[in-house]
């Protein structure tokens, strides 16, 4: 990009929708794993840390990254497990719908763009 | 692997879901089509099988690898339940006390874990579908 400066909107956005896509793939791996003994599922967290770096004066929201973490709070079966396949299956479709909410903020972004560029034509 | 390739990985977790949940219900058939085989070519009654299931992991240098589904390992013989001894001198198979000893598999236990199977499946399937949503409605983007 010649001249053309990064928008931070769109970095912003960019990365919630990775991290949402993340967070995807890791609830599909616990429904994978529903199943497997000792197995310990994994959450994705960004957003909590991203509204920190958004809110404090010196914090540097592009420097913030998806993380995959192990949840060792939830309570496990028997078998070792702590996968909960409602719970699973709920956080997957609150998933997606974030996930069409950036895509939809993004959109809108771009549309913008396009009709500077195109100067509403 | 790819880049792109891995862009879709997510339909490869749902995916070793369903074929690992698919492996679980044809065991579970298979215990309850076995449920009173009272003689095996191994000799004795029908032992009870068990799947295993290993979470599926990808290596990606410095000794890092991140979880990408499940896998039923193997499926194993039921050493733990007990075979139970029925009496019904009137079998071809009954001891000189008129014992029978009959394969280790409870149905009732069988369906209950069969339902537990096929909700799985499901779960796995809606898993796929919510990725497939994601993956168009990010598409749509570019239109």
């Amino acid at each position: 990009m010649i001249g053309a400066k990064v928008d931070p909107h769109q970095v912003i956005l960019l990365r919630l929708l990775s991290a949402t896509t993340e967070r995807g793939r890791v609830i599909a791996n616990n429904i994978a794993n529903q199943n497997t003994p000792g197995f310990t599922r994994r959450t994705v967290q960004f957003e909590q840390q991203l509204e920190q770096a958004l809110q404090r004066p010196d914090g540097d929201p592009l420097k913030v990254l998806p993380k995959v973490v192990e949840d060792t709070t939830s309570p496990r079966r028997h078998d070792g497990n702590n996968v909960n396949a409602e719970l699973e299956a709920n956080a997957g479709s609150e998933n997606r719908l974030l996930f069409e909410t950036y895509a939809a903020i993004l959109q809108g972004h771009l549309q913008m763009l396009d009709t500077a560029i195109t100067n509403g034509r | 692997m790819g880049r792109l390739d891995q862009l879709f990985s997510t339909l490869r977790t749902s995916a070793s879901g369903l074929a690992a949940e698919r492996v679980r219900v044809g065991v579970i058939a298979e215990n309850i089509a076995g449920a009173r085989i009272t003689k095996t070519p191994e000799g004795g009654p029908y032992r009870r099988k068990v799947v295993v299931f290993e979470p599926l992991m990808r290596k990606h240098g410095a000794g890092e690898s991140s979880a990408v589904g499940v896998r039923a390992t193997r499926i194993e013989n039921d050493t733990v339940s007990p075979f139970e001894d029925v009496h019904d001198p009137s079998h071809p198979d009954a001891d000189e006390n008129g014992n029978v000893r009959m394969p280790n598999v409870n149905p009732l236990k069988e369906m209950a874990d069969m339902i537990g199977s096929m909700r799985s499946y499901e779960a796995n399937l809606s898993a796929q579908e919510n990725f497939l949503r994601m993956a168009q409605r990010a598409l749509d983007i570019a239109r």
